[in-house]
């Protein structure tokens, strides 16, 4: 997708048009929230039965020799999640090929990093294989391939034209070095973020509501590392929480730092108030609670609660913001329907979808009640 | 020499008394043992009681803490963190004397892991999988005092018993058999005493019949 601009006149490509107009299709085919109330009703035989009816879940027949119970469900959604984020990247012409390329190369990170575990540790292959998502751009013919060789030295060799192998080379130097393994993916994950925000910056149709949207995953993001550091059982220096903050957000990383040293409520709630995380944590909680009362100021203090206490994020709260961060994305792609913005929509809304479903098996499995298991759907 | 080779004579008469002050002296001890082994034990069941509900606080927490990662990153995410752990978690087995009792003494190594230690990248895993590991790390912490406390309490039992045994044996077969051997070696030696004063008696008036005739 590439926009000519002549005299303040955005021309949009045909093909591009063509390929907005299937994703939103997409869209609307994924499973609505009526749905998940009946499958939230259904036994687990009966929601595989459900889903083996579905379109998109049709592995789920295919994998019932091999699983059972939730585990089937859970191979099963992977796996769609795999084919339609390939499918994705088949339909995505020209710029938006690219920039659905660069999204999903998180998947490839961690196909990647369980293979080099793998392969380090000596875990069995066919275990290593299972955890496997295909989803980016490193195909199931290049992960079967990597699996099958001995040696880090070859895997590294194999995985030469993967666009993040830069950072693979520079950082995994000795192979076969244990204890790297972190801060290597650490550092691919920072990568990603600035490829991403560096492919958008180029210039698109909408790329500059998928920067402004990249910066806030990446606030939060860094945000929630920034209180899981400060809750772990020793205190990490500067240079750990340097090494785990991705830069590229709104919310400075100076501001993270200067967050990490404090310890009294007014300097926490005053530094924290100044950042663009407050009114959506403010609204995720406002509907999580249904509490119209719920204040920026409240939710200021909610954060300096748990940072005093030493605890980490409430999954709950985590998930309500997830929600309100995905309507802003639904309305950002109705606002500009032929942009990069729709095809990042649906790519989303799967993923969740994906999630969701996973969270009912799983939830049903571990006998957790209804009303629980609906506090981690995101929709 | 087994009680019934005494003889019963001054010297195993003075044997006698001196393996009963022993065997009260033994029994005196090895019934305070058992008092404080006892005292000992109901601290330790008392406190293995309250581990045991705690564990299963603990077990209950974990997964109930696993669930949710599963819900939230799938098995997959939670397997691939779990891939990423390097160093196992262990112990090391050492001794404590209580009451000359050697009582497990379990130290856990590299249970309670830092960030960094667990292996898996901050960036790459949400805070569901620190949760879940932390629930996890205190399950087997609590796992590994709550089998030293119940090796604890399995092994002075067995040491009550074996001392319960002893005091038995002492109370009611080696005591009372040394008291009998006394009061027999006693009876003999007074009984010998008086047929040595009979006899000498006997003599006496022998000797004065046969002064009395001319």
């Amino acid at each position: 997708m590439r926009e000519h601009e002549h005299e303040d006149v955005v021309v949009i490509s045909p093909s591009c048009i063509y390929a907005c107009t299937r994703f939103r299709v997409r869209k609307t085919k994924l499973l609505p929230r009526e749905e998940y109330l009946r499958i939230m009703r259904m036994s687990m035989p009966e929601v595989v039965a459900h889903l083996g009816r579905q379109e998109d879940y049709q592995d789920v027949m295919d994998l019932a020799g091999d699983f059972s119970g939730a585990q089937l469900i859970e191979e099963a959604v992977n796996r769609s999640l795999a084919r339609s984020f390939r499918n994705a990247m088949v339909i995505a012409p020209g710029d938006l090929h690219t920039l659905t390329g660069e999204y999903l190369a998180r998947w490839d990170i961690a196909n990647v990093m369980a293979i080099l575990r793998g392969t380090v540790h000596n875990i069995p292959r066919r275990q290593v294989r299972d955890l496997l998502i295909p989803a980016g751009e490193v195909d199931s013919a290049l992960l079967d391939h990597l699996l099958d060789l001995a040696t880090c030295s070859e895997v590294l060799e194999a995985l030469r034209g993967w666009r993040l192998y830069p950072v693979l080379a520079e950082y995994y130097r000795i192979c076969g070095e244990r204890g790297v393994f972190a801060r290597i993916e650490n550092e691919l994950y920072r990568c990603y973020y600035a490829g991403l925000l560096g492919l958008a910056a180029s210039g698109c149709s909408g790329c500059r509501e998928l920067i402004a949207y990249l910066r806030f995953e990446i606030d939060i993001t860094n945000m929630k590392n920034l209180l899981r550091l400060h809750c772990a059982r020793e205190a990490c220096d500067i240079t750990v929480v340097d090494r785990t903050m991705i830069s590229g957000g709104r919310i400075p990383l100076s501001l993270f730092r200067r967050l990490y040293g404090v310890e009294t409520e007014e300097e926490f709630v005053n530094i924290f108030l100044q950042t663009e995380i407050v009114p959506i944590l403010a609204q995720a909680v406002r509907e999580l609670r249904q509490d119209p009362n719920f204040s920026s100021i409240d939710a200021a203090e909610l954060v300096w609660r748990r940072w005093h206490q030493h605890r980490r994020p409430i999954h709950e709260v985590e998930i309500a913001i997830t929600r309100v961060r995905l309507q802003q994305m639904d309305s950002l792609s109705r606002r500009q329907p032929f942009s990069v913005l729709p095809v990042l929509a649906y790519l989303e809304r799967k993923k969740y979808e994906v999630a969701n479903l996973r969270a009912i098996a799983r939830g049903k499995a571990f006998g957790l009640p209804s009303e629980r298991i609906w506090q981690y759907i995101v929709m | 020499m087994p009680v019934d080779d005494i003889k019963p004579t001054r010297s195993g008469l003075l044997i006698v008394r001196r393996r009963m002050a022993l065997a009260e002296r033994v029994h005196r001890l090895l019934a305070m043992k058992l008092d404080g082994m006892m005292l000992e034990l109901i601290k330790l069941a008392d406190q293995a009681a309250r581990d045991r509900k705690e564990l299963e606080e603990k077990y209950a927490a974990a997964r109930e803490m696993v669930a949710v990662a599963a819900m939230m990153e799938g098995e997959t995410g939670v397997l691939l963190a779990a891939l990423s752990v390097e160093a196992a978690p262990t112990y090391t087995a050492g001794q404590k004397n209580v009451f000359g009792v050697c009582l497990p003494d379990l130290e856990p190594v590299m249970v309670k892991k830092t960030l960094d230690q667990r292996g898996y990248s901050v960036l790459g895993t949400s805070s569901v999988i620190d949760d879940a590991a932390d629930a996890y790390e205190d399950l087997l912490e609590a796992i590994v005092a709550s089998a030293e406390l119940e090796g604890s309490i399995k092994r002075l039992l067995d040491d009550i018993e074996r001392t319960r045994r002893r005091v038995n044996a002492l109370e009611f077969k080696v005591i009372p058999e040394l008291v009998e051997k006394r009061r027999f070696i006693e009876d003999q030696r007074d009984e010998m005493e008086r047929q040595e004063w009979t006899r000498l008696r006997r003599i006496k008036k022998i000797k004065e019949k046969r002064a009395e005739k001319p």
